[in-house]
């Protein structure tokens, strides 16, 4: 049996005055990418900043590598192996694609270089924009960027929200392979509104409405559930 | 000729301190958010440190070093006691602030005496140089070199170094930045307690430059940098620069040919700015 | 809706309140004392009218000090340029009020639009230029060294301009409670509490804050009139920061929202200057009392934002929450057994 690295218990989140989420539970498994679905305003981004601490939860439990890290702070968060792709990619708009690097290189060790290195040939845009302030990349680069920043620490975890969103078929299939390359190496938790990108390379998935996970299973039973995705995701 | 060079000089001297007011002002609103009423109190509170420790020593160096050791430490005590507090919420930060601006105002008068405190430019410092017609006031021009100096290393860290990284990481997204593994709290206090250190730095080199220093100047002056930062665009390290120089030179050459209107321009440049370019002169808006 | 009661107990409270201040100066033969309520009466309009912007839109205005100063001028100027009448007083006051909301109105429609922390600043920046206007127009306003004036000869008795300025106040506290309680006041508590979604509800929320701006502008003034009579003297002083500090801090220390609040922070804040500056004659350290009040005003709004009204009215309704509670347990009990 794999053990599971992230796992959510009856997660509530509160923004102001608004409870956002209000029961979600799913867990990720070590190597696997885990998808979150569901329609706009579910609370897919909402999950994923509960995780990392963006918009702590206010009850439930957050368990990540055995640890109860719900109340933690977000930079403790991060610092223990979890990587943050947000939905509008969060690039430091006047840093150029090195210092954006930079800043979340931690530690310069020969380890964090090779994984620089090993973005930069996955992503050869961004060797050759290195200079390049990050506000000018294109849609396609920035996203790249985002997650090659949340790679290059030793991360065992990617949180990375709609890496789909506002691109290019053809990109998205080039982001969908870096993604599938990044798995060999870490555990993926991935929100994802394109069902045909999502089914291809999800392992599991979790289908979250209202603020609430209505099902958990693994994404083979999702394909053959023309059912459920018509109710939840109007296709099928 | 002459006459404009003088007040050239002048112009830039108040604008480099005006700068060194507002470079921590606009540093900490860019990263925090937090629009440091109090800035002026540590001003005027540098000052006074400064000078009293000067005036003890009989070293302007160590005056100099006093000052900046008094915001260091005031810039501790006020971010951890009060923005802290109320971090995040907008309308109490304001009223805090102007609150603890009082306190440190109604302080200077406890601890230094209420009077106004006379002060003496440094030997070295003191005097003019004569180039033809002109007369240069060697304050003046030490202001000018030394602001511009401090310009430079803080221009040198924020593009150099690691946390200068942070620090315009910071000031785009914060949230991104905890994100990355970075303790903002801890960039929060650095850049708080450099940002009132500069404060104090400006009411040390004020105090000889105007040659008398009382407690409402702390006031005064921060609603000059006020002016300068919203003029830069908040949160605009350069455009501080920029904004400080103008209105240091609006100033001074107002104060000769319209003095009616000298404290009216700055102000009336920031309300026109303000309702026609909310993000300042020297920034792009950010979309 | 709750339809207003006239005879809640509340209003039974505050009714004899006035009544007590009203038979006050009659009982006290007190000069200074009258002087000093009328001074808190004084200062509890300007904070009312504060508490406008601060308590119920949500403002934080650092220049209200110069609708104050513009009702004190404008009644010292008439009154000691034309005949010193009560009815030149009353005009003054008029005149005083519209100036003060013409520009009010401008500074607002201008300004309000900005986020809270560059509103705080600019109205900073433009009382501070009124100020510095003032003290260099000195053929008008005689600078800092003012000028005295008479006052009008029925205020020579103390007491008749005491009730005068009481029954001001209590007209302006109706007219206010009122504003407050209609449904204007209660867009503009929708703005305080959220303003982007009083917006996406349609309200145009720059005009109402607009409003209330100008209905604080023109109630400070009112207060700078009678601040000016009550003197007999003006100088630049009413224009200076110092003044919206005091509102400020009635405000916070008494209770924001509440416009009882304000009145009990005149109360506390003008009699505590008083007594605290009779003090210093003997302990210099009272002459700073302004630092205490800093202090405790820091610690209100770390620990206390409700003020000292706002935090009675709070623990109030939790004990009779508490209290209904407690009623009602016994009874669900009794019914339970009567099963
Ligand atoms: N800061 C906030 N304040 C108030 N409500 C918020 C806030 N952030 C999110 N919400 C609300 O929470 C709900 C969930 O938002 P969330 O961004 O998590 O949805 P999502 O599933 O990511 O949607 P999308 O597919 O459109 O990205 C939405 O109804 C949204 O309006
Ligand atoms: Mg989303």
């Amino acid at each position: 049996m794999m053990t599971s690295l992230l796992k959510l218990d009856n997660v509530n989140t509160h923004i102001g005055q608004y409870h956002i989420l209000q029961g979600v539970h799913f867990e990720a498994k070590e190597g696997e990418v885990s998808v979150l679905l569901g329609r706009n305003g579910a609370g897919k981004t909402t999950t994923l900043k509960t995780i990392i601490g963006l918009t702590p939860a206010s009850g439930g439990s957050v368990t990540f590598l055995n640890q109860d890290i719900t109340k933690k702070a977000t930079y403790d968060i991060a610092n223990l192996g979890i990587g943050y792709v947000p939905e509008d990619q969060g690039i430091f708009g006047d840093l150029t694609v090195e210092e954006n690097i930079k800043v979340a290189m931690r530690k310069e060790t020969d380890e964090s270089k090779e994984k620089l290195e090993y973005v930069l040939n996955l992503f050869p845009d961004l060797k050759k924009f290195w200079k390049k302030a990050g506000g000018n990349l294109s849609g396609g680069q920035k996203q790249m960027l985002a997650m090659s920043r949340a790679f290059v620490n030793d991360s065992r975890l990617l949180l990375i929200d709609e890496p789909s969103k506002g691109l290019a078929p053809i990109v998205i299939e080039k982001v969908m392979e870096a993604i599938v390359e990044m798995k060999k190496q870490t555990t993926i938790v991935l929100v994802e509104q394109n069902f045909i990108m999502a089914s291809k390379i999800g392992d599991s998935f979790t289908l979250i409405d209202d603020g609430k996970t209505v099902r958990n299973g693994a994404m083979k039973e999702l394909i053959e559930d023309d059912e459920l995705k018509h109710k939840y995701l109007g296709i099928g | 000729m002459d006459l404009i060079i003088s007040l050239v000089i002048n112009g830039l001297a108040t604008g480099m301190l005006i700068f060194l007011l507002a470079s921590g002002l606009t540093l900490i609103f860019g990263l925090m958010h937090v629009l440091n009423f109090a800035h002026g109190g540590l001003f005027v509170w540098g000052a006074y440190a400064g000078v009293f420790s000067y005036a003890y020593s009989g070293s302007f160096i160590v005056g100099i070093i006093v000052a900046i050791l008094t915001g260091l430490v005031f810039g501790f005590i006020t971010e951890k006691l009060i923005i802290t507090p109320v971090y995040g919420n907008l309308v109490q930060q304001i009223l805090i602030t102007l609150g603890f601006m009082l306190v440190l105002q109604e302080m200077i008068k406890v601890v230094f005496g209420p009077n106004v405190v006379a002060v003496k430019v440094p030997e070295l410092l003191a005097g003019s140089w004569q180039l033809g017609d002109i007369i240069i006031i060697k304050y003046r021009i030490f202001i000018i070199f030394f602001g511009f100096i401090i310009f430079g290393l803080l221009h040198y860290m924020l593009t150099r170094t690691k946390i200068g990284l942070i620090v315009r990481a910071g000031v785009m997204n914060s949230d991104m930045v905890q994100a990355l593994g970075i303790n903002i709290k801890r960039i929060f206090l650095v850049v708080f307690m450099t940002g009132s250190a500069l404060a104090a730095l400006a009411g040390m080199l004020f105090a000889p430059y105007s040659g008398a220093i009382y407690a409402e100047l702390g006031m005064e002056f921060a609603i000059m940098a006020f002016i300068v930062v919203v003029i830069g665009g908040m949160g605009s390290f350069q455009g501080s620069l920029f904004a400080a120089i103008l209105v240091g030179l609006a100033g001074s050459f107002m104060a000769y040919y319209v003095p009616y209107l000298s404290l009216a321009v700055n102000m009336i440049i920031m309300v026109v700015v303000l309702i026609f370019r909310p993000q300042g002169l020297f920034t792009t808006a950010k979309g | 809706m709750n339809k207003p009661i006239l005879l809640s107990r509340s209003n039974i409270i505050l009714f004899i309140i006035v009544l007590a201040l009203v038979a006050f100066p009659f009982v006290m033969d007190s000069r200074t004392l009258t002087i000093l309520v009328t001074q808190i009466l004084i200062f509890g309009i300007l904070a009312m009218s504060y508490d406008i912007l601060l308590g119920y839109t949500g403002i934080v205005s650092f220049g209200h000090a110069m609708f104050f100063g513009i009702g004190a001028y404008c009644t010292a100027i008439m009154l000691s340029d034309f005949e010193s009448t009560i009815g030149v007083f009353i005009v003054s006051i008029i005149v005083g009020m519209l100036i003060a909301g013409i520009l009010s109105f401008i500074v607002g429609l201008l300004t309000l639009r900005l986020k809270s922390h560059f509103f705080a600043m600019l109205t900073m920046a433009i009382s501070g230029l009124l100020l510095v206007v003032a003290e260099k127009w000195r053929s008008v306003t005689k600078g800092n060294d003012g000028f005295t004036f008479k006052a009008p000869e029925v205020f020579k008795d103390r007491v008749i301009f005491y009730l005068v300025v009481l029954a001001l106040l209590v007209i302006v506290f109706i007219v206010l409670k009122r504003f407050v309680s209609s449904p204007l006041g209660r867009v503009l508590i929708a703005v305080r509490e959220n303003e982007q979604r009083t917006k996406s509800l349609g309200f145009k929320t720059l005009y109402y804050k607009v409003i209330a701006s100008v209905v604080a502008g023109v109630i400070a003034a009112l207060a700078g009139s009678l601040y000016a009579v009550s003197l007999r003297f003006v100088n630049t002083s009413v224009l200076t920061m110092e003044i919206t500090l005091d509102a400020l801090l009635m405000t916070i220390i008494g209770g924001v929202g509440t416009l009882i609040g304000p009145l009990v922070g005149s109360v506390v804040i003008e009699s505590a200057q008083h007594y605290l500056s009779g003090l210093a004659r003997d302990f210099p350290i009272f002459e700073r009392w302004i630092i205490f009040f800093g202090i405790i005003y820091i610690l209100a709004v770390i620990f206390f934002p409700k003020g000292i009204v706002g935090t009675i009215q709070t623990k109030y309704s939790q004990w009779k929450i508490k209290r209904n509670q407690l009623d009602v347990a016994p009874l669900s009990k009794s019914k339970e057994s009567s099963k």
